[in-house]
């Protein structure tokens, strides 16, 4: 065990001069930090089948009741909304994901090796920013459109039809059966891909969040409240003034991004359209990771 | 080669550094000293840019930590042992901090045999011992092949095998022309393994030496005497110019005057003795006395002490 070891083992590391340790170099590293750790594959597969599972469940509920339904929640049903049930749990694995990837830096005080390998910060935080992304991405996609099929096939087994595409939401009124959407329905495929890019930007911003409080408990509190406390404090305002909050709270531009845009307007007074909800949240995480970059270039490690 | 440069860090009213400056030099151990709470630590954290400078610079090479193409290649550190997540296995960490740096997955490998970790590479680092966690932590300053190498109070939790297997390593890593600063709140650790050292007390610098100058002029040298007449043996020496202390045991200890000269004057004036020791103070004596004042745990004071 002596140093003459350390000495003749000169690596083949890359020269010196040549490149720098950055955002590249950050990806590789975070992919294995992430999947050299159960609990994250745990989580996926929380989203996987809590996605699947809900998906089926609901539909199944849904289609069985639907001679029993009442006028309003006939017309207030929709296929794919029911179909990405699971996005209420999958709302919160995700941003637990997404605080821990920063606040489990901190509780472990492993950032500070982090960001002694990698000293441009900003490079730090995009590195994971960009690994949680794409895994996200990726899971949740595959997690919404799996849903949608599964929600599909238990709502047509059970006797449901499918809608023509030219079908009006008052049509549903009078159906017999439960109403099913096929994916070449106009802006299903789009209404589904849009759950999962809520899910994912999320993430993103449950990682802003983790990097201004650089602490789990806090992190999760928050973002728990945000998405899910807030919106029952809000309905306790006059409806004359939560008309004006609760359409851009989280949670809610989320179910405006997985609605079908041109089913949008006919039932779906308290939301803004899917994009409007798409950009106001890319907004809110662009302010919350951003804010969160400038923190971590300042403060102390 | 570690340059600071009027080096002051100041969390709210605390000045946890206070206008430090000193060299560290390659070829040799440099020894980082001061009483925990001192503000070595933070220093530490200054020189990889952790720690905002509150003012002053900190250089490595002339250049600041931050402005490292692959810093891991060229400083190696151990902080904290323990700040490791505990669900992934030795290696992975390892592997982890490795790609940063874009460093192959071979030298890794390497490390772990190093530091003598392979048989337990794939455990959880949670399962760790603390010692097995120091030899980790070690491993991964060494993962770049670092020419500047800091080492914060690397011996915690080792067994004296461990403590004998870093100090070893240290002095053949410095003995490679490497610069590695050492710190530790442990004088007799320092007396073992530096060469150089820097001597810290309340953030501010007490002393930038080397450990035999350090000794030799911080030393008074004392001896303890014992006689059965040893009131008249404190009168003799008193008149021959010495400053007599008693002991607590019945004995005197004896300053300004040497021991051949205390035996001369005692056989002089007829006196038996019955011990005549030479005291050699120890660094750690030296070092207490030197730091007595800028230790920030007085039993009377009550300072918060961010570290």
């Amino acid at each position: 065990m002596s140093t003459t070891d350390l000495a003749t083992t000169d690596t083949a590391t890359p020269p010196a001069q040549h490149g720098h340790a950055g955002v590249r170099t950050m990806v590789t590293s975070e992919w294995t930090k992430f999947r050299t750790v159960r609990s994250s594959w745990i989580s996926l597969l929380i989203i996987v089948v809590m996605g699947i599972g809900f998906a089926a469940l609901f539909s199944a509920v849904f289609a069985n009741h639907w001679s029993q339904s009442s006028p309003g929640d006939r017309l207030q049903f929709d296929p794919v909304r029911i179909s990405q049930s699971g996005s209420f749990v999958s709302e919160i694995v995700v941003g637990v994901l997404g605080a821990l990837i920063v606040t489990s830096e901190y509780s472990t005080g492993s950032i500070r090796t982090t960001l002694a390998s990698i000293p441009k910060r900003a490079s730090m935080a995009w590195g994971k920013a960009i690994v949680l992304g794409v895994v996200l991405f990726v899971v949740t996609e595959i997690t919404a459109f799996a849903s949608f099929f599964t929600s599909q096939a238990v709502l047509l087994a059970s006797g449901g039809k499918t809608l023509p595409n030219d079908a009006s939401i008052a049509s549903q009124l009078r159906l017999a059966h439960v109403p099913v959407l096929s994916i070449t329905y106009s802006g299903v495929a789009m209404a589904v891909f849009r759950e999962a890019i809520f899910l994912t930007l999320m993430a993103l911003f449950a990682m802003g969040l983790g990097l201004l409080l650089r602490n789990t408990t806090g992190t999760i509190s928050l973002y728990v409240g945000l998405l899910l406390i807030l919106p029952i404090l809000a309905q306790l305002l006059p409806s004359s003034i939560n008309s004006h909050i609760l359409p851009y709270l989280p949670s809610n531009l989320g179910v405006a991004m997985s609605t079908v845009a041109s089913r949008h307007t006919d039932w779906a007074g308290t939301l803004v359209g899917p994009y409007a909800a798409l950009g106001l949240v890319v907004l809110y995480v662009a302010v919350i990771l951003g804010a969160g970059i400038v923190l971590l270039r300042r403060r102390d490690a | 080669m570690i340059e600071a440069r009027g080096l002051t860090k100041v969390y709210g009213s605390t000045r946890a550094v206070n206008d430090l400056s000193f060299d560290v030099r390659a070829g040799v151990v440099t020894g980082f000293l001061g009483p925990n709470g001192s503000g070595k630590s933070t220093t530490m954290r200054m020189v990889l840019g952790l720690d905002h400078p509150t003012k002053g610079t900190v250089t490595i090479g002339s250049k600041p930590y931050n402005d490292l193409r692959w810093p891991l290649r060229e400083v190696g550190a151990l902080l904290d042992a323990k700040a490791i997540h505990p669900g992934r296995s030795a290696r992975n960490h390892l592997l982890a901090m490795a790609q940063t740096n874009a460093i192959p997955a071979k030298r890794v490998d390497e490390v772990i045999e190093l530091v003598g970790l392979s048989a337990v590479a794939k455990r959880k680092v949670g399962k760790f011992s603390l010692g097995m966690g120091q030899r980790l932590g070690i491993a991964g300053a060494l993962l770049g092949d670092p020419g500047v190498l800091l080492f914060d109070e690397p011996i915690n939790g080792l067994d004296p095998e461990g403590i004998l297997w870093v100090r070893t390593l240290l002095k053949s890593l410095a003995a490679e022309g490497r610069t590695i600063f050492l710190s530790s709140h442990l004088m007799s650790e320092m007396a073992l393994t530096a060469t150089d050292l820097v001597v810290i007390g309340q953030g501010s610098l007490i002393a930038e030496t080397t450990v035999d100058d350090f000794v030799s002029s911080n030393t008074v040298a004392t001896v303890e005497v014992r006689s059965p007449r040893i009131d008249d043996l404190s009168t003799v020496l008193t008149a021959a110019g010495a400053a007599v202390t008693p002991s607590s045991d019945g004995g005197i200890f004896v300053t300004q005057l040497d021991a051949p000269a205390i035996g001369d004057a005692a056989l002089a004036a007829g006196i038996a003795l019955h011990e005549l020791a030479p005291v050699k103070a120890s660094l750690e004596d030296v070092f207490m006395e030197l730091t007595a004042d800028s230790t920030e745990y007085h039993a009377t004071t009550s300072g918060q002490e961010p570290s």
